[in-house]
């Protein structure tokens, strides 16, 4: 543990030494400021003599820590100076770096002075003492001991704290802001809450508006109720039935989420707007009226059903895989029959998993914002208005952050029932004891539900799509359909001449959207599932909220976390706006929450004497989790990097605001397409966006593939 | 100290605020079998954990080999474990598995892989390795379990229950082997049931706990033939606990049982109300009444073959008994009168 | 897992290196994607300055600048609807260029007058209804003229329009109504048209895109975007209002604190010139360019065949007058009701 400690001691003060301490111009991987050593690439120390003396209380803390390592002190002595050592270095550079700015001090405390935006020496440093500091803590015999996990622990809070916390506090204060730019205060803050605009029950009672905050929460049960349903009939046929075609079925499960925004909204009103496809043969053969009912919540219900029902079939699929034969058999030895196996062994054992696919469903649907937008009509959602709010005609960045904080609170609500409906039951199914058995399959009465449910729905899917890739083909979708390669040619064209030129107007923004996507997917997975084993796995104080933490940037709309990031990270000490490494940062902490909530469902399937045993035959922490409990957790992360990867791509309102002239992104131009009618080249782009993630996904899975629990996965006849 | 010994210096474990562990001392001894044995919830299993490293001692000291492990965590203790639910690893072969510890070691390629192949065959289980755990038996899986923590040759073997999942025969056969190889390698092992039978059969030192502490510690045959109350007397073998009181001790211990008093030949018992441990073998059943008898009917005979088993009602209460079979057999009904040798009785404070 | 992380982490730093680079003119631009690409690429021909574009709606481009004002990262906003320009030159946002103006038309110049030169006029829109014709003819109705034909109830649940709290398309029809009518009588109108909305959209185009494809029989906005829809096949007329109509002045601004003045000048400068404005045909943009040396499309609207009014900008460009009336709206045309859809 002394070695761990001296270890990051050194390497903290190396960054304090070498590195340049402000972002250097021309970036860090130029290395242009080697060569500049007191000016652009000027350290810490540098610094230090050209007068930042501010600076100089990171140094001490490292070498206050050195010092505690090398001196003759007992364990607890030791493990106590290293603990304060980082926490006291940390708070200095945060302190300094909150309170001297690029133009002077806060409340002009220091006088006349100013500084840049952190870099790499300072990134450095503060990993540094952050990990002496947890080192210190796993002395002080915490976390079992255990370097690692105290370590991890850190990492991730402080993580969440600065991408998550930092910004969201940046909106939130604007909730305490007065009308006409008074200043802050509370006074408005509890009428404008609990205004009947946000909770009108109207639309129940007769002619009139629902509030938003009533519209939304309807909307997100009515989803996460649904997409639950329809997940679990999907994981059934592909675990529990002899169902013929799995594989296409899996594919037309996959699209929907690898769509981009608006794509599903266009093809709908393409088949059921007024003048719909659909729409004109039912009239035509019944005699119905033509009317615009998919401006309502129904046709965002329907959108919505479209779109994350794979999210619940892909959490759910895992966790019914899981559960283990053998208890299914035990239960039909115990004279029980298909029906009841299924009804009093198979589902409570899902529970975790039904559970979660209810809360995903839930909160996508809340934070949703492509789908109301095209078809909400005079359905408003909370997401929609905050986006206005921010951008209308008369911005109000107060009722955003109200409406973002009534959305938070949803989201908390939703949260609590399911950890009070899941209760302290153990649910592992995947023991240390191998068993071999059968998965005990449908009694054709639940055979037929799921078909009935899930083959129809596949069916739409398959329709919607279809359109889609003709729409790409034709010259004016819905009207001129003639055939036409116009829109691909605008957007892909590729020019052989003096070697290869990218003239397409797509393609800047395809290869960055590639690029960011590839590279914020495994972080996120990384960070979602080391969030998960500690959650799962290891005991610490105020785990709780730790998980509620966690949880939060997925609750909050896009919107509202894109106008956060600008506002945070536009100045020192973290400036990022206008750089890809934001972008990457918002898709991290934005859908970490997805590969929390998997790799939770997956591992808390997982018996905990697996890693025990691990641990005793002399792995650490770290080897257990590589080698047992990542290895076991296949299709959890198979979902968390899938999922992560395609949100990244075809996430819109996250993104809007975060864009540069740089790196723009796929969503941003095809929503720009939408609002200018070019349907045609949109839903190009879409339809090349979808066979590259497609791609993408079937080589991840061939890459990481099944867990190998039983030779051979069998359903009985 | 030597390699392999164990120490508890007041050893104290508290989940919130439940006590899961009453301060605890105790010593094992290098190259012996102990076995933690109690009712579920005694606290065994908590030892068992506080030894390996996967729970932390709230209070107190625990020396592995002389060298103070209590802030060590388990990846760095030399103990190993074997797991009830055996926690082999379902995506890695058996030799897979076997290996799995000195690969974390970075024990070279061939020399883990010859090495967990000596250790399949000290087990038995050679020819075995490439198969997966799913597919072997549940005695299988259990041996491989046994070499998966011995190929580490650690200091110390702690086996948490690990004969609970096996049928009643395999449990017998597995159990001694289990012995052979700790002696044959002269491991220290601790080793936790709730099967007293099982205990007796293993250990080489049982230490019996009850609500969070150490209800007695000693050989098999201390425990049996010593008991320091109701609760062991019970416990280790069957006991017939009858109320009597102490009305006279000295080199030799007067007690009174149903009015009449006997003379033991114990020494230095407390005056006052005491239980009377009769086993089962010990008592004597005669037709007809001698002094220092008391009268009672069979409630229930049950013949065995090698031997018969009686229930007993009595003034002092229900009596369970053995006797050889032979002629003079008693039957359901029959009135009978109870016996014993003075030299036989062993008196526990309730 | 563990190599692909820190392969990520790498590439991730690597990136981090493009955010700070040297001279460059960052464009957001308002106007129809091909339209901006199209300026972007004649302007770096034209006059060598590497110019990085990206496209964002007014709305998302104020918010952007308010939250990143005192270091911007865009150094020209160029396109859009006139109003979010001036609110952004009354709140500093912007800066003025001093860009020569005097061979512009006369609105484009009323425009920088009244920014003090903070935002130059580049193109005017005119606001109209579209409706379609196939819709109109299989339900019998009448062609609507003027802006009281829509009151008429022969069209309820047949007129969609956008909901000016969220689109300046659509506040730009409702302070139209009540310059023409005055106060009073334009929000009776508008509650009367209000009667037979279907639908208060979002966004101030989508009521013009749902009439081309009969999503509703007649919507508006603005005529240029109805322009381009019926060149592109849709069956569908335009109508300019008999009692006249307001319109819209598309703005160029410079942003506060620019790293890149000079360049930022150079881009004012091209996109008011007649041979920045003329190539606009190419990619089907049909607003009235702001030099009058500028080419226009014969189909497109012209100011002189429509009957306009003299839209008062600085009066109903101010926060104060927009709050006054929208909240207004809320209670007197929204909160009234409608023919429309739960």
């Amino acid at each position: 543990m002394t070695r761990t400690a001296n270890l990051w001691s050194l390497l903290g003060l190396a960054g304090f030494f070498l590195l340049p301490w402000y972002m250097a111009a021309g970036g860090f991987w130029s290395f242009g400021w080697v060569a500049d050593p007191g000016g652009n690439g000027a350290s810490a120390f540098t610094n230090i003599l050209q007068g930042r003396v501010w600076l100089l209380g990171a140094g001490l803390a490292l070498a206050a820590a050195l010092i505690v390592s090398l001196a003759p002190l007992s364990h607890l002595a030791r493990a106590r100076g290293w603990l304060i050592a980082g926490v006291a270095g940390l708070t200095l550079l945060a302190g300094q770096a909150l309170m001297i700015l690029r133009n002077g001090s806060r409340f002009d405390l220091f006088g006349d002075v100013s500084q840049a935006g952190m870099g790499a020496g300072a990134c450095v440093v503060a990993l540094a003492l952050l990990f002496i500091a947890t080192t210190g803590i796993s002395a002080l015999g915490r976390g079992r001991g255990d370097a690692f996990v105290t370590g991890l622990v850190g990492l991730i809070v402080a993580l969440v704290a600065v991408f998550v916390f930092y910004p969201m506090a940046f909106v939130l204060v604007q909730a305490f802001s007065l009308r006409g730019g008074a200043g802050l205060g509370v006074s408005e803050f509890l009428p404008r809450l609990f205004a009947s605009e946000n909770w009108s029950l109207a639309c129940f009672t007769g002619r009139g508006w629902c509030g938003p905050a009533v519209n939304s929460l309807v909307l997100a049960i009515m989803t996460g109720v649904g997409t639950t349903l329809l997940g679990l009939a999907f994981a059934l046929i592909f675990t529990r039935t002899n169902f013929g075609a799995k594989k296409f079925l899996r594919v037309l499960t996959i699209l929907p989420i690898i769509t981009p925004p608006f794509v599903i909204g266009l093809a709908l009103i393409l088949l059921f707007g007024r003048t719909g496809t659909m729409t004109e043969f039912f009239a035509d053969l019944f005699g119905w009226e033509k009317t615009r009912w998919l401006y309502s919540i129904w046709g965002v219900w329907l959108a919505q059903m479209l779109s994350f029902t794979p999210i619940a079939f892909l959490v759910l699929i895992g966790v019914v895989e899981g559960v283990s034969p053998s208890m299914e058999e035990a239960s039909q030895t115990l004279d029980a029959n298909r029906w009841q196996t299924f009804r009093y062994v198979s589902l409570p054992l899902m529970r975790p998993g039904l559970a979660n696919a209810f809360l995903l469903g839930f909160i996508e649907s809340l934070a949703d914002f492509g789908n109301p937008l095209v078809l909400g009509g005079n359905f408003n959602v909370l997401s929609t208005e905050i986006y206005f709010a921010i951008v209308g005609t008369v911005a109000d960045p107060a009722k955003a952050a109200i409406l973002s904080m009534i959305l938070l609170f949803m989201t908390l609500g939703a949260f609590m029932v399911q950890r009070k409906w899941l209760g302290n039951k153990n649910y592992a199914t995947v023991t240390g004891k191998a068993d071999n058995g059968q998965h005990a399959s449908l009694n054709p009465g639940m055979k037929w539900l799921c078909y009935g449910l899930a083959l129809p729905w596949a069916a739409f899917t398959l329709v919607v799509y279809s359109l889609i890739v003709f729409g790409s083909f034709v010259k004016l979708w819905g009207y001129d359909h003639s055939f036409t390669l116009d829109h691909y040619k605008r957007a892909f064209a590729i020019v052989f001449r003096n070697g290869v030129h990218f003239v397409g107007s797509a393609w800047d923004s395809y290869f960055s959207t590639l690029t960011i996507a590839a590279i914020s997917a495994p972080l996120t997975a990384a960070v979602g599932l080391a969030t998960a084993y500690l959650l799962v796995r290891q005991k610490f104080a105020g785990k709780g909220a730790f998980e509620f933490s966690t949880m939060l940037s997925f609750a909050i709309p896009g919107t509202v976390i894109g106008v956060a990031y600008v506002m945070a990270f536009n100045f020192p000490p973290i400036e990022l706006t206008g750089t890809a490494i934001i972008l990457i940062l918002v898709f991290v902490f934005r859908n970490m929450p997805v590969g929390v909530r998997g790799g939770i469902a997956a591992m808390s399937q997982l018996d905990k004497s697996l890693d025990e045993a691990s641990i005793t035959l002399g792995a650490n922490s770290f080897t257990t989790l590589r080698r047992v409990i990542l290895p076991l957790m296949g299709p959890a992360i198979l979902a968390a990097l899938t999922y992560s990867f395609v949100r990244a791509i075809t996430s819109v309102s996250a993104v809007i605001f975060l864009v540069s002239a740089r790196h723009n992104m796929a969503t941003s131009f095809i929503v720009g397409r939408v609002e200018n009618n070019e349907y045609g080249i949109a839903i190009a782009y879409a339809t090349v966006l979808i066979v590259t993630m497609l791609a993408a996904i079937l080589l991840l899975q061939a890459l990481i593939g099944r867990r190998r629990l039983r030779r051979v996965d069998r359903v009985a006849a | 100290m030597t390699k392999g010994s164990v120490r508890f210096e007041n050893v104290t474990k508290a989940y919130g605020g439940v006590t899961a562990l009453k301060p605890l001392t105790l010593e094992i001894e290098p190259g012996t079998l102990c076995t933690l044995l109690g009712p579920s919830g005694c606290g065994k299993t908590t030892t068992l954990r506080l030894i390996a490293g996967l729970e932390s001692a709230t209070e107190g000291k625990i020396l592995i080999g002389g060298q103070d492990v209590t802030h060590l965590s388990a990846t760095y203790r030399k103990v190993s474990m074997v797991f009830q639910s055996y926690a082999l690893f379902p995506h890695m072969t058996v030799l897979e598995n076997v290996a799995y510890g000195l690969t974390v070691k970075r024990v070279p390629k061939a020399e883990a892989r010859s090495r967990a192949e000596a250790g399949l065959e000290m087990v038995g289980m050679k020819g075995f390795g490439a198969r997966l755990p799913s597919e072997l038996s549940g005695g299988q899986q259990q041996r491989v379990a046994v070499a998966r923590a011995i190929v580490l040759e650690p200091e110390v073997l702690l086996l948490d229950e690990p004969l609970s999942n096996l049928d009643a025969k395999l449990r017998r056969h597995v159990r001694e082997e289990i012995r052979q190889i700790q002696q044959r390698l002269g491991l220290t092992a601790v080793y936790v049931t709730h099967d007293q039978e099982e205990a007796m059969a293993v250990s080489d030192r049982i230490i019996v706990m009850k609500n969070a502490e150490i209800a007695q510690a000693g050989t098999p045959t201390d425990l049996y033939e010593r008991p320091a109350s109701a609760f062991i007397a019970d416990f280790i073998g069957d006991a017939n606990l009858l109320d009597a009181e102490v009305v006279a001790s000295g080199t030799e211990t007067r007690i009174r049982l149903l009015g009449e008093d006997t003379l033991l030949p114990l020494s230095s018992a407390q005056k006052g109300a005491v239980k009377m441990v009769l086993r089962p073998h010990q008592v004597q059943l005669q037709a007809t009444q001698t002094p220092g008898t008391f009268p009672a009917e069979i409630t229930y005979a049950a013949y065995l073959g090698n031997l018969i088993q009686y229930s007993l009602a009595s003034e002092a209460g229900e009596i369970f008994a053995v006797a050889q079979p032979s002629a003079g057999a008693f039957k359901k009904g029959d009135n009978v009168f109870v016996g014993w040798k003075p030299e036989d009785i062993r008196l526990v404070t309730n | 897992m563990y190599k692909v992380t820190i392969s990520a982490l790498a590439l991730a730093s690597a990136m981090w290196a493009s955010g700070a680079q040297a001279e460059q003119l960052n464009v957001v631009c308002s106007n129809e994607q091909a339209w901006c690409d199209l300026m972007a690429q004649n302007f770096m021909i034209d006059t060598g300055v590497d110019v990085a574009m990206v496209r964002k709606s007014t709305g998302e481009v104020l918010a952007q600048l308010r939250a990143e004002k005192g270091n911007p990262k865009v150094d020209v906003w160029w396109g859009g609807t006139g109003d979010p320009h001036i609110i952004a030159a009354n709140e500093g946002l912007t800066q003025a260029t001093g860009a020569d103006v005097s061979g512009l038309l006369g609105w484009a110049q009323n425009m920088t007058e009244m920014t003090e030169g903070r935002a130059v006029g580049v193109h005017v829109g005119l606001l109209g209804f579209i409706y379609n014709t196939e819709v109109l003819a299989e339900k019998g109705l009448a062609v609507p003229a003027c802006w009281r034909d829509l009151a008429k109830p022969e069209y309820k649940g047949e007129v969609q329009v956008a909901n000016p709290n969220s689109s300046g398309t659509a506040y730009t029809e409702l302070a139209t109504l009540v310059q023409l009518f005055g106060e009073d009588e334009g929000y009776k109108l508008l509650s009367e048209i209000g009667a037979n909305v279907n639908q208060y959209t979002k966004s101030g185009s989508a009521p013009v895109k749902a009439a081309a494809r009969g999503e509703t029989t007649i919507g508006i906005g603005f005529m240029h975007d109805m322009v381009k829809l019926k060149k592109e096949g849709f069956p569908v007329e335009i109508v300019a209002p008999c009692e006249g109509t307001g319109y819209e002045l598309g703005a160029v601004s410079v942003v506060e604190g620019t790293p890149n003045l000079e360049a930022a000048k150079k881009w004012v400068e091209y996109v008011i010139s007649a041979e920045g404005q003329s190539p606009g045909l190419e990619v089907g943009v049909y607003n009235i360019p702001s030099n009058p040396a500028a080419e226009t499309d014969p189909d497109a609207p012209d100011m002189a065949s429509v009957k306009l009014i003299d839209y008062d900008f600085a009066t109903y460009g101010a926060s104060e007058t927009r709050e006054r009336l929208l909240a207004r709206w809320e209670s007197d045309v929204k909160g009234a009701g409608g023919a429309i859809e739960q």
